[in-house]
Order: structure tokens, then C-alpha cells, then sequence
């Protein structure tokens, strides 16, 4: 009975931390930092700068405070420029960090207002984790800003609501208890009387079941054929994989690169619009952005395992940044296997027919980890090729006559209509 | 109508022989038992029930254990630094060179998957010979060295290194001799880097010896030219050529471009525009440039002088002594003499001896003619061939004599191809250090010394000039497989130079070759070759000394005549012997024998029937003190009298595939006139022993249908329809089917049967397109060759009484010498019929037509019923008995992971128990159609070339698209000389055939 006290305990937990949340979005700064951090991750600024850290370039943290607006914003038009003309500052940035900075003349003065703004937003943000790396051990130290004030208020108050429920509630419980204990002795003899019925009518339901040979039959009849609709269909899906979810060798997440970060999907599979393979990217796409992007503040400042695992396969010390040359090849668990006897061309679908990855694949960019979206039977390839209408755009069909003919009446050509269901097609 | 000719296979098939009716009868040659099952005693014997249900059970429980293994995990392996220039899924082409021509290999995820000619290179541009095509499978050889060797133990490089510049040096101190022997080489790369070791060490030489020598044209040329040199032959200028047993569309000199350039006389295109050239071959053995000659006559290998003599005389008008006095001959000289005056200028006359004073007589006929210039090139020369046997003596001597220090040998094995290895032997005994560069320890390199294996071509930067003039270069399509260093590199290393054999060969080429041309040696990578001789070379007269050459010509023909004479050739697929661990070649029938797997005695019927032996016997065969005993084979068209033998066989030490396949035959070759040649006189006498050769050519039987049709020049210029006999114009069908409709594309081929000269190399370049397993002797025997194209040949039978028509006539004509035969080549493959036969027999629906015009064949689908095979008309599927990729009952060919790099990844591999067939390259199909939609466009005419097109030198295979009236297949079937195998069934089949045309002399 006390699980019930315990439910009431993470009630109140998921509640605090809803709270929680709801104050963290409140305390998100003005609509121009947001863009400042969009138009920050659109020009990768991030392959270079980070706030509070330094990379190639120099680390943005009190950025402001260090130089006066209008300095930044010809700087970000224009570094090559202002180095030419010899502005001190300039020179000197150079002297310091010898990778020149891009111009980036298409961001207007507001955006670069913007990502001020936000670099700002970071700062604040970065000392705000440290000093409750710092407060860690001690007591909760005094608000930095208000909207820390107010959650502890908030919090304090749900604790001592949470603690006044579980106490009546308890007072309930206990009460109930009481109640049943003093008419145990009465149940008890009731169970009793009720199990003995029931076994009787069980016996005599049996006996009388067993003397009729024609309802005997049936039943066993009526299993035969259960299990040969349950055996049916279990067969129909021997070497179906739907759902498959290999463990792989790098906790690669699709949800964060296509997801939250967009990035195309031909970016890394650059096969799929012009090859059979949509192939899997070879560690050197990974460290495109990887020999910058390290995840570290995921990490407590440390590089993150999984990347570090790039790091191994490629042999890259992240500290000199250097290669070597003892390389290893990462063993991905293939998910989707076709079998042999099976041709397949990504191209054909995805360039040809201009189909999303989308449909076949699935939900690619919500993955934490990749699974077989769809079944991959012939059955799937042919249903689809029913239904689905050629590109006619493309001059290639432009000499099927017969397809000019349909679309002339205005009827529907489908992939099947041009003999996308022969043998052949597919397997040779 | 069609002629009422008789065309056959075989002997068996002309003579109707009991055992092939019987086996002409099933589609397989060993039918399973049914009969036996289903008769009465196998229907009334009793399956006892606990039987019955043990099997039950057993099958139960084993499907169950078997079903509970688990779905195995398939790891994806991607590059860690993915090349550039590498998208997995898309082949690379790379410019190299195999044996002097510039090819374009076809790579997958740096892998070579197969070779095809470089189209826009000069010479030998369209096609490749069938050596070529195979070479793909060479580099995937499991026999090769991994090491280097000394004394019979793997070494490392440097170990190798010290002891060889150990052995050089001690050698340049003492004064002595050290020899390079090498086949030819006429590579710029290789001989600058001979040249440096000839800096360092100053006692060194080079010699260059063939193992088939061309000594005799080349001392020929000296003495009537000043040019020790083998002419390039520009055949396609040539109206009128007579061959004096030179095998020229085949092994001699260069075949395969001499057949592209003769076929442009007498292709479809050709004959079109009413010219079509005439070819006469005087030859003993029947070679395959024979079985494509107009006229044919068979000679004893001694009468090859005096046949040279007479047309002489006749040409000439004089009247020298020796002439031939065999009467066919005699008549036949006398008209191609005539014909060769008539068109002086445009006429040529090869022979095949390797004797100098015959090879003089045919320069001072050729002068006569006019052929120097248009015809023969003794400017743009060839250098395929410069094989001298004279320095190889000299080598041999002085090697005995102990005064040669260090001899290495390059692609060269003496001590199997040369006639007498035991002097070969005896000379290296007496040789300090010898070594050899072979990529195995084959028969040379395994009695030297130390093998510094060099790497296949496919593997090695390099260059050829197969030309004067002509330069094409080797670049590497993959890494090194083996710790093996290319034979020029080692030539560096131990002449003292660092430098890699990449910066090597460019700098070669930068300072001798590219220098003045204005390209840049990326540019020639990429291009593959640079010409830089004459369309054609200057007009030369021949110096000849008439009189002592044609007494010389006397001598050496009385030297050889004999009772039996005995003449040895090199086979179409094995050549020399240096490809003999090839499968691919093993198994490719040759173009006139059909025999795979062996060489043997070619023999005459009548002369068979003479000494007693019949087919499947063998014959004891004694020549110049060498003595072998070989299988018979009854081959019509052979001289009576003559023996041929075909050289390359009988390696002892190449690798697993070709170790003793068939006997060797060197040892029969004897030297005359100071140059090796194999024609001699032999004793032969019947042998005990029976064996069966591996021969295809009455597998398949078409069960004597009409399906050739051939008539003569003179009557299609008057009909251009002439013998045609197509069915459709004197027949009304009627479909049992409803027509097929192609809206999009329509494949059909068309084949020249005037062109095709059946050399084989489509049926090779089928095999590695298309993963065709290689099955081995013992399932050849057994009719179980996976050839999806075979080429069937048909002999006609000439007699004194004319054409024989009937098959009765045979056994009454007693006088029939076998002798007059002629031969049509006839590619056969699936006939992809738009009412198929195999398709409404499957019932499982395996086989099915597509709205392209193609059947299809799904092979997951077939569970080999063999219904289809039994209803093929053409016979043209075939039947996959076994896992021939993977069963180690075949463990010779090519069942280990590393010889299965070859196989194309486009195309499945099929498994045992299914059905499969030509399927039109279908794969190439697919991908040139995706192409076209890539880059949003229409399909054109020459964007798929289906493999057996792209290896025919000959333009004999045509493929397309019927429904693109201006694709040259559309043209072509256009032609008049159409006709369609077995029209009158009415299975409509996709492949049209053109009419074999044979300009003979009319009477």
C-alpha cells in the first residue's frame, strides 16, 4: 500500500520538472537572439567560433564588451579588407590567427546585431553554469537573475504541496486498513465457498464436454485451423525485418544531424542520387564537421565518445590536429538487406522518380537509431509500383507512345504500366 | 526456296551414329529415371509406412534445426577515406594495354571486372580476341608467387635484392656474360630500363626469343628489304589474299586486327555496296582463317613450298622447278593466280612457315603484286614479334660454353617451349646465377635459382608500341595483390637507381615519345595510346635471289615429305601456352573442333580409317626422336596424310587449372635454315587406349533442320534475296498468341553470318560479363557447359560429284576423301522469341516475356523443372547441375574468394537447380537506360552495347533498338540476307541472321 505514496512522489517530481521547463522557456531572451543562434548554425559559424572556447578562430565570449559594434559588423563583411587596410586590430587578429576568416557580405547589419545578441545570450548562459558547478556542494546561493529565484520559489512551494498530499493520502490509507482488518475472517469463508463452486461447475463443464464427440471435433478443428491462420501469416513473414534495430558500433543519431540540424540527406549519402548504393558515408564526410564540432559541451568539456570513435577510425589526435596512419574502417551493421537475387538502384527512385527517403525509409530524421521502416517484401516493391505515376518530365519517356497516349486522355501511367512489374526489372 | 544442302556438326551426326541419335534425342545427356520409377515394378514396390514416416520425421526435424539458425548479421564496410573518383555502384574505365592493343578496363570499387577495346585508338579499335577478354582472370590467379624466392624458399625484396646485385657484380668482374631472355619486347619502359642495367653492368644482352618465332619473315625482310622487321598487313585494302598456311585471322601475326580490317570487305555493309574480297587458304590442318576462306585447299605441309612455287611460275609466267603436282592444287593456283594479276595492287599472299627462303619467295610474289604500301607496311611495322631463334642459340652456346655469368628470363620459359629443353636444362647447369621474373614457379622458373615474380599487368605501370609509331601505355587499375614488384622496377633497383616505376615510365615517355607532339603525359592516360606513323607505308621491291631460294624451298620441302606428315599450329584460346591456367580459355571450344580442355591429334576420317583408328582411340605419334601419345580427333578437312597438333598444351607447372592439360608438343618443332619450325615428317601408329575428348560440337543439336542458309557472291549480286528462304515470303502464319506489343524499346540483334569467322572471343567476354561458371572436362563430356552463346559450326561436304545433298549419298561415295569440306560459323544464343516456347511451358512462370521484346529469367523463381530447356528449339538454356562457384568438387577454377573478385556485381550468380540463359546483357540494358533518364534525354542508338558486340572484332554482332528506325540494328535487318533461325514455328524469334555469302569461283 505504500506504492501508492511513491506514485504521489513521482507525481510530484514530474510536476516540479514541468515547472521547471515552463520557467526555462520563459526565461529565453528576446526573438533577436534566437535568429542570432539560427543565422550562427546557417553560416557554420560554429566550424570555427565557439563562445568561451577558442578554435581556430578566437573565442567569442565578451565580444561586446572587447570591440565596439560597428568594427564587428565591417569585420564579418568584409576581414580580408580591413587586414589591407591596416586596422590595428585587424593585424593583429590575423598575426594571431592565421586561418583568414570569410567575408560574409550577404548578413545585414541587423543579423549581425543578432548574433551578437546571441554570443551575449551564450555568455550569460555559460556563467550560469558555472556557478552552479560552483554552487554544487554548497548552499544554493543567492539568484543570479530573477527567473532562478522564481523557479526555487516554485519549487519550494510544490515540495511542501507534495509533502501535505502524501500525508492525508497516507491518513486514508491507514483508516481503510483498519476497516479491512476486522472483517477479514468474513471474506475469507466467502473466497472459499465461491472457489469450491467454481471447480464443481468446472468438472461437470469438462465431463460433459468430452462426452460429446461432435463438439470434441470441432474444437479441434476450430485449433487446427487457428494455428494454421496464426502459422499462415507468421510464415508470411519469415525474413521480413520490419522494425529492425541492430546495435551499431557508433550511437550515430539521425534525429540531431537531420533532425535538428538539417543537414540534406545528399550530403552524406551522395550515392543515393547517382549510384545503385545510397552508401554509407566514409569517415572522412564525418570529419567535415567532426574535426571541429565535438560535442564537448555535451561532455563536460570533453570530446564525445562517439566522436571519438571517428576520431580513432580516421587515427586524428584532436589535440595537434594531425592524421595518421593507422586507420580502421568503422563496421556498420547494415540494416536493410536485400537479398541478392534482388536488384535494387536508389538513383532510379530517387533522382528518376524524385521519391523521398522519407518513403521507404521512414521518419529518418526522428531516429535516434535507424530501423527497417518498411518490410521490403516484393509484395511492398509491386504494390507501390501500381500506384505510383512515372515522371513523365523526363525526356527519356518521351519515346514511350503508348504514354503519351494514356496522358493525352488523361489517365494515370504508373511504373507497372511500363513494365515495372517484370521479372526482369528486378532480377538478373 | 532454301538450298537442300547438307550442313552437319560431326561425324557422328553425318553418319547418323547410334550413339548420337540416342543422345541427340533428350535434352540432357544423362535423362533422370523416371521410367524406371513409373513402370510397373517401381509402381508396385512397397514403401513400408514406418519408412514413410521416418523419412517424415527426419525431414521435419532437419527443415526445423536448419530453419533455427540465426539471420546472420551483415556488416557494412564503408572506405575510411573514400577516393574521389570512386562512387560504389558506378564503374571506372582505365586506358591500359594488353599485348600491344590499347584496351579500357572496366573497374568497381577498384576492383577489374572486365576488358574491352579502347574504341578510339587506331588498329585493333572494335573487339578484343578471346586471350584478352580472359585476361581479366589472370590477375585473380590463385597459382601465382606471393614472394620472392630463393632457392626454393620466400625471401623478402632486399634478401633478393643483395643476393642478385651480388651475382651482377661478380659477373661485370669476372668478365662474363649476363643475358636478359625475354619474349618479345617492345616496350619503350622496359627496354630503358634493360638499357640502365646495361649501363651498370656493360657485359650485359638482351635477347628476345618467341616461342611460335617469326624469325623467318624477319631474315626475309632483311635480305629483300634491308628491314629485319614483321610488316603490319592492312587487310581491308587488300580485294584478293591467298594463304599459304598462315592462320592470319587467327593466331598469325596480329588475327584479331587482321580480322577487322578483312571483314570490312565482306560484312553486310560491304556486300551492299556490291564488293565483297575473295580469300583462297592452301593449308593441311583446317585452321579457323581456313574455315572463313572462300576456297579451301588442303595440302600436306610439304607441298606448302611448291604451292608457293607454282604461283610464282603462274604469275610470273616462268617456268622454275618444284611446282606442286597435286591436281586440286594445281587448278586452284591457276584461277588465284589469274584473280592476283587481274588485281595487281590490291592482292596479297601470306604464308604461315617460319622458313626464310619460303618467306623470300612470298616477299618476291608480293613485289610482283604491288602489295608494298597499301597492303604491306614495312614502315609502320609490327613489333609484336621480334623473336630472334638465331641469338637464342648463340645464347645457348655460350651458356654451355660456362660463359655466361647471370641469366634472367622475362616473360620467357624456355624449358617448356623450346624444342630440346634438355639443352636448355644442360645450359643454365652451367650459367653462375639465374632468375627468372615469372609471375609463378612454372617450368623455367622453377629450375633457376631465385623468381623475382613481377605483377599482371592490371597492376603495373608500363607502355607498349605494338607499331612503329604506335605507343599506348599500361596504368594500374588496382594495388599490388602479392608482395610482387613489376620486372622494370627490379631492373632499377638493381641497376642503382631509387626512382619509381611510375616517374620512370613518365619520364620516358616525356623525354622520347611525347616530346614535339604537344600533349602532356595526363592527356595520353587518359587517351591510352599516340600514333604517330603514316596511314600507310611506302612502296618497296623485294631483292630475292629467285633461283637459290626456290632450290632452297625444294630441299626443305623433300626434307619433311613423308609418309605422315606432321604440322603443328597454336589454338585459337591457348596460343603459345603462356594462358593455359586460364579456365575461360580452357573451356572455350575451339573455333573448328569444338574440343575444350586438350589438345590431340587432328586426323583425317579416311586416314583414320587407314591406320585403324576410330574415334574416342589415340594415336602414337613419333617425330624428330620425340614420341607422345594423344587422343584422335576425325577432323574433316585435313589433309589425308597430315597430322596437326596444336602447341600450349602439356604445362606441368602453371597452376592448378592448366597443369597437365593435354601433351606437349614443342618437342615435335626442329630447326632448319637456322630457325625453329614445326613442320616435319612423323610415324604415327594406332594406340591401345580410348579417350574421350571434351568436345560440344553435337551438344545442342539442332537435329538436322535447315537453319543455314548460304549462297554464293555471283548470285547475290544478281538476288540480293538468293538462298534467303525466308519463310514468311512463300508461307501465310497464323498466331496461336496475341502479339506482344513494345511501346518503348524493342532489343532485337542482328548476326552476319558472312562476318562472323567464329574466333570466340563474344563467348569469352559472355562468360565474364555475365559470371558463367566454368564446369571442367568431365561436365563437358557430359553436355553441362554453361556457355549462355555458343558458336555451332557446320561442315558441308564437297565431292568430285558435285555438292552431296543427301546423307545416303555418303556411305555410297566411296571416293570421298573428307578433304573438301566447307564451314559456316553460326552464333547461337537465346533467340528471345516473342511467342517463346520455354515461356507457356514453366509453370511456375520463371520465364517470362517483358514489354521490351526480352525473356526474361528469374532465377529465384525457377525450381528446375528443365521444361523450358526441353522446349527450346535453339537449345540454348542451360541447366546449372551444381554450385559451380562454390563446390569444391570443381576446386581447379574458380571456387575461392579471391578468384571470385572477378565476378561482375551487377549479376547474380546463380545457384544450383536453376535454369538460366543469354539475357541480352540485361544489366547493361538497364544501366544505359537509367543513364538517359539521369541526364534527361533519349535513348540513343550505341548507348548499350551488349558484351558479345563489344568483343567482336568482326561487327558480326549487332544490337539495338527495332523501334529507332535509324539504329544501325534497324538498318541491318533491313538488309535483303535476312532471314530467322527455324521461322517456319513460328516462335518469332528477336534475332535476325544474315546469309553467309561465299565468293567462290564460279564454273
Amino acid at each position: 500500500m505504500r506504492n501508492i505514496s511513491s506514485v504521489l512522489g513521482k507525481l510530484a517530481k514530474v510536476v516540479s520538472v514541468g515547472l521547471m521547463l515552463l520557467f526555462a522557456v520563459t526565461m529565453s531572451h528576446a526573438q533577436d537572439a534566437a535568429n542570432g543562434a539560427a543565422l550562427f548554425k546557417a553560416n557554420a559559424c560554429q566550424s570555427c567560433h565557439a563562445v568561451g572556447k577558442e578554435l581556430t578562430g578566437p573565442d567569442l565570449a565578451g565580444l561586446a564588451e572587447r570591440r565596439d559594434e560597428g568594427w564587428i559588423i565591417k569585420w564579418i563583411h568584409n576581414p580580408q579588407g580591413m587586414v589591407d587596410s591596416g586596422d590595428p586590430i585587424a593585424v593583429e587578429l590575423k598575426s594571431k590567427y592565421p586561418t583568414m576568416m570569410a567575408a560574409y557580405a550577404n548578413l545585414s547589419d541587423d543579423d549581425i546585431r543578432d548574433i551578437i545578441a546571441y554570443v551575449k545570450a551564450e555568455e550569460v548562459k555559460n556563467a550560469e553554469k558555472q556557478t552552479a558547478a560552483a554552487a554544487g556542494g554548497a548552499e544554493g546561493g543567492g539568484g543570479s537573475s530573477d527567473a532562478t529565484t522564481l523557479m526555487i520559489l516554485g519549487m519550494v512551494i510544490i515540495a511542501v504541496l507534495a509533502v501535505i498530499i502524501i500525508v492525508v493520502l497516507n491518513r486514508v490509507i491507514k483508516s481503510l486498513e483498519k476497516v479491512m482488518e476486522s472483517n477479514r475472517a468474513a471474506i475469507e469463508a466467502a473466497q472459499a465457498k465461491n472457489e469450491e463452486y467454481a471447480e464443481n461447475r468446472l468438472a461437470k463443464f469438462a465431463k460433459a464436454f468430452l462426452r460429446n464427440k461432435k463438439l470434441v471435433g470441432f474444437a479441434v478443428l476450430g485449433l487446427v485451423a487457428l494455428l494454421a491462420v496464426a502459422g499462415w501469416n507468421q510464415m508470411w513473414n519469415v525474413g521480413v525485418h520490419t522494425g529492425y534495430q541492430p546495435v551499431q558500433p557508433i550511437k550515430f543519431s539521425h534525429q540531431v544531424h537531420a533532425g535538428v540540424n538539417q543537414i540534406e540527406c545528399q550530403y552524406c549519402h551522395g550515392g543515393a542520387f547517382k549510384s545503385k548504393n545510397a552508401s554509407i558515408p566514409s569517415a572522412n564526410v564525418c570529419m567535415n564537421c567532426h574535426n571541429t564540432v565535438t560535442a564537448s559541451d555535451h561532455y563536460e568539456g570533453e570530446i564525445s565518445p562517439e566522436i571519438a570513435k571517428i576520431y580513432k577510425a580516421v587515427d586524428y589526435n584532436p589535440e595537434t590536429k594531425e592524421y595518421g596512419k593507422n586507420t580502421r574502417p568503422i563496421e556498420w551493421v547494415r540494416i536493410h538487406n536485400l537479398p541478392d537475387f534482388a536488384y535494387f538502384n536508389h538513383s532510379q527512385h530517387v533522382t528518376v522518380a524524385g521519391i523521398e527517403c522519407q518513403t521507404c525509409h521512414g521518419p529518418i530524421e526522428t531516429m535516434e537509431e535507424v530501423y527497417q521502416y518498411s518490410p521490403l517484401t516484393m509484395k511492398w516493391c509491386v504494390d507501390c509500383h501500381r500506384d505510383t505515376e512515372v515522371n513523365a518530365d523526363n525526356a527519356y519517356y518521351d519515346q514511350l507512345i503508348e504514354a503519351h497516349e494514356k496522358l493525352k486522355k488523361g489517365e494515370k501511367m504508373t511504373a507497372a504500366m511500363i513494365g515495372g512489374l517484370e521479372c526482369g526489372k528486378c532480377h538478373y | 526456296m532454301s538450298s537442300n544442302k547438307k550442313y552437319w556438326k560431326g561425324l557422328e551426326e553425318l553418319q547418323q551414329t547410334p550413339a548420337f541419335v540416342k543422345g541427340s534425342k533428350s535434352e540432357f545427356a544423362e535423362p533422370i529415371p523416371v521410367e524406371d520409377v513409373l513402370n510397373e515394378a517401381g509402381l508396385s514396390t512397397k514403401t513400408p509406412r514406418r519408412d514413410f514416416l521416418k523419412a517424415l520425421g527426419f525431414g521435419l526435424g532437419a527443415v526445423t534445426l536448419a530453419a533455427c539458425e540465426r539471420t546472420p548479421v551483415h556488416k557494412a564496410v564503408p572506405y575510411v577515406i573514400k577516393p574521389e573518383e570512386i562512387t560504389p555502384g558506378i564503374p571506372n574505365f582505365y586506358a591500359s594495354t594488353f599485348n600491344g592493343q590499347s584496351v579500357l578496363v572496366r573497374t568497381r570499387e577498384g576492383r577489374p571486372t572486365s576488358i574491352s577495346a579502347n574504341p578510339n585508338s587506331i588498329g585493333l579499335n572494335q573487339g578484343t580476341d578471346a586471350t584478352t577478354a580472359a585476361a581479366v582472370l589472370d590477375l585473380y590467379d590463385m597459382s601465382k608467387l606471393e614472394n620472392p624466392k630463393l632457392d626454393g624458399q620466400d625471401v623478402d625484396w632486399k634478401k633478393l635484392d643483395a643476393t642478385v646485385i651480388a651475382a651482377l657484380e661478380k659477373a661485370a668482374a669476372a668478365g662474363k656474360k649476363i643475358t636478359v631472355v625475354s619474349n618479345t619486347v617492345n616496350s619503350p619502359s622496359t627496354l630503358a630500363a634493360l638499357a640502365k642495367l646495361g649501363a651498370k653492368y656493360p657485359t650485359t644482352s638482351h635477347v628476345q626469343v618467341d616461342p611460335v618465332s617469326y624469325s623467318g619473315i624477319i631474315e626475309a625482310n632483311r635480305v629483300s628489304f634491308g628491314k629485319a622487321v614483321v610488316p603490319t598487313y592492312h587487310l581491308k585494302n587488300a580485294n584478293v589474299v591467298v594463304s599459304v598456311a598462315a592462320d592470319f585471322l587467327g593466331t598469325w601475326v596480329a588475327g584479331e586486327e587482321h580480322t577487322q580490317d578483312y571483314i570490312k570487305n565482306r560484312d553486310y555493309k560491304s556486300l551492299k555496296n556490291g564488293k565483297m574480297s575473295r580469300h583462297i587458304q592452301f593449308e593441311s590442318g583446317l585452321s579457323m582463317t581456313g574455315s572463313n576462306a572462300d576456297v579451301r585447299i588442303a595440302i600436306k605441309p610439304s607441298e606448302e613450298g611448291a604451292v608457293l612455287i607454282s604461283l610464282y611460275n603462274a604469275i610470273t609466267g616462268q617456268s622454275l622447278a618444284g611446282g606442286v603436282s597435286n591436281k586440286k592444287a594445281q587448278t586452284a593456283i591457276a584461277l588465284a593466280a589469274k584473280e592476283l594479276t587481274n588485281l595487281k595492287g590490291a592482292a596479297l599472299v601470306v604464308a604461315g612457315s617460319n622458313d626464310v627462303n619460303v618467306q623470300l619467295l612470298v616477299n618476291a610474289i608480293n613485289s610482283n603484286l604491288g602489295a608494298y604500301g597499301d597492303i604491306i607496311d614495312l614502315d609502320n611495322y609490327s613489333k609484336q614479334h621480334q623473336g630472334s631463334d638465331a641469338a637464342f642459340q648463340e645464347f645457348l652456346k655460350s651458356a654451355a660454353a660456362g660463359q655466361v655469368g647471370v641469366a634472367m628470363f622475362l616473360n620467357s620459359n624456355p624449358v617448356y617451349d623450346y624444342f630440346k629443353s634438355e639443352d636448355v636444362k644442360a645450359a643454365l647447369a652451367k650459367v653462375d646465377f639465374t632468375l627468372s621474373f615469372s609471375d609463378r614457379s612454372d617450368e623455367t622458373a622453377s629450375e633457376l635459382k631465385a623468381i623475382a615474380p613481377t605483377c599482371s599487368f592490371l597492376e603495373a605501370w608500363g607502355d607498349s608500341s605494338s607499331r612503329e609509331g604506335y605507343y599506348s601505355v599500361v596504368q594500374p587499375t588496382i594495388n599490388l595483390i602479392f608482395n610482387t614488384r613489376q620486372a622494370e622496377q627490379s631492373l632499377l633497383v638493381w641497376s642503382g637507381d631509387t626512382i619509381s616505376i611510375h616517374d620512370f615510365v613518365k619520364q620516358n615517355w616525356e623525354q622520347n615519345i611525347l616530346a614535339g607532339t604537344g600533349k602532356a603525359w595526363k592527356d595520353v592516360l587518359q587517351a591510352g595510346f599516340i600514333y604517330k606513323g603514316t596511314e600507310k607505308g611506302g612502296a618497296y621491291t623485294a631483292q630475292v635471289d629467285i633461283n637459290s631460294v626456290t632450290t632452297a624451298v625444294v630441299a626443305n620441302g623433300k626434307a619433311i615429305t613423308g609418309e605422315v606428315e606432321l604440322k603443328l599450329y597454336e589454338s585459337t584460346g591457348m596460343r603459345d601456352g603462356r594462358y593455359a591456367n586460364n579456365a575461360y580459355l580452357q573451356e572455350l571450344p575451339d573455333p573448328v573442333s569444338k574440343v575444350t580442355w586438350d589438345n590431340y591429334a587432328a586426323i583425317n576420317p579416311k586416314f583414320a580409317e587407314e591406320i585403324g583408328v576410330s574415334e574416342n582411340g589415340t594415336v602414337k605419334i613419333e617425330a624428330n626422336g620425340y614420341e607422345v601419345e594423344l587422343p584422335v580427333l576425325m577432323q574433316p578437312g585435313q589433309a589425308l596424310g597430315t597430322i596437326s597438333v596444336a602447341v600450349g598444351y602439356g604445362r606441368t607447372k602453371v597452376g592448378k587449372a592448366g597443369n597437365n592439360v593435354g601433351k606437349n608438343a614443342y618437342p615435335f618443332a626442329r630447326l632448319a635454315n637456322g630457325t625453329v619450325q614445326f613442320e616435319s615428317k612423323a610415324t604415327v601408329a594406332k594406340a591401345g587406349k580410348t579417350y574421350e575428348l571434351a568436345q560440344t560440337q553435337t551438344h545442342h543439336t539442332i537435329e538436322g533442320r535447315n537453319i543455314i542458309r548460304e549462297t554464293s557472291f555471283a548470285k547475290y549480286l544478281k538476288d540480293p534475296n538468293s538462298e534467303s528462304g525466308r519463310f514468311a515470303d512463300s508461307h501465310k502464319t497464323y498466331d496461336l498468341w496475341n502479339k506482344y506489343e513494345s511501346p518503348g524499346h524493342k532489343w532485337v540483334m542482328a548476326i552476319d553470318l558472312n562476318a562472323c569467322t567464329g574466333c570466340g572471343s563474344c563467348i569469352v567476354a559472355c562468360n565474364v560479363e555475365n559470371n558463367i561458371p566454368v564446369v571442367g572436362r568431365d561436365e563437358v563430356r557430359r553436355r553441362r557447359e554453361m556457355h549462355w552463346l555458343r558458336i555451332d559450326r557446320y561442315y558441308t561436304l564437297e565431292s568430285t560429284n558435285g555438292k552431296l545433298t543427301e546423307e545416303k549419298l555418303i556411305a555410297k561415295d566411296a571416293d570421298l576423301d573428307y578433304e573438301d569440306v566447307t564451314v559456316v560459323h553460326q552464333p547461337m544464343l537465346c533467340q528471345h522469341c516473342d511467342h517463346a516456347p520455354c515461356e507457356t511451358v514453366c509453370p511456375v512462370l520463371a520465364t517470362v516475356h517483358s514489354s521490351e521484346g526480352l525473356n526474361h529469367m528469374a532465377y529465384n523463381r525457377c525450381f528446375g523443372t528443365r521444361y523450358c530447356a526441353n522446349n527450346c528449339p535453339y537449345k540454348v538454356r542451360r541447366f546449372n547441375w551444381f554450385n559451380y562457384w562454390n563446390d569444391s568438387r570443381f576446386d581447379n577454377y574458380l571456387n575461392n574468394e579471391f578468384t571470385q573478385l572477378v565476378l561482375n556485381p551487377d549479376v547474380t550468380t546463380r545457384s544450383r537447380g536453376v535454369m538460366e540463359k543469354c539475357s541480352m546483357c540485361i544489366q547493361r540494358i538497364q544501366s544505359g537506360k537509367l543513364q538517359a533518364k539521369m541526364e534527361n534525354r533519349k535513348l540513343k542508338d550505341g548507348d548499350v552495347k551488349v558484351a558479345c558486340q563489344e568483343a567482336c572484332s568482326a561487327n558480326a554482332i549487332i544490337f539495338g533498338d527495332l523501334n529507332d528506325p535509324e539504329s544501325e540494328v534497324s538498318k541491318a535487318l533491313r538488309n535483303e540476307r535476312v532471314y530467322y533461325v527455324l521461322e517456319e514455328i513460328n516462335v518469332q524469334p528477336n534475332i535476325g541472321y544474315m546469309t553467309k555469302v561465299r565468293n567462290t569461283f564460279e564454273a
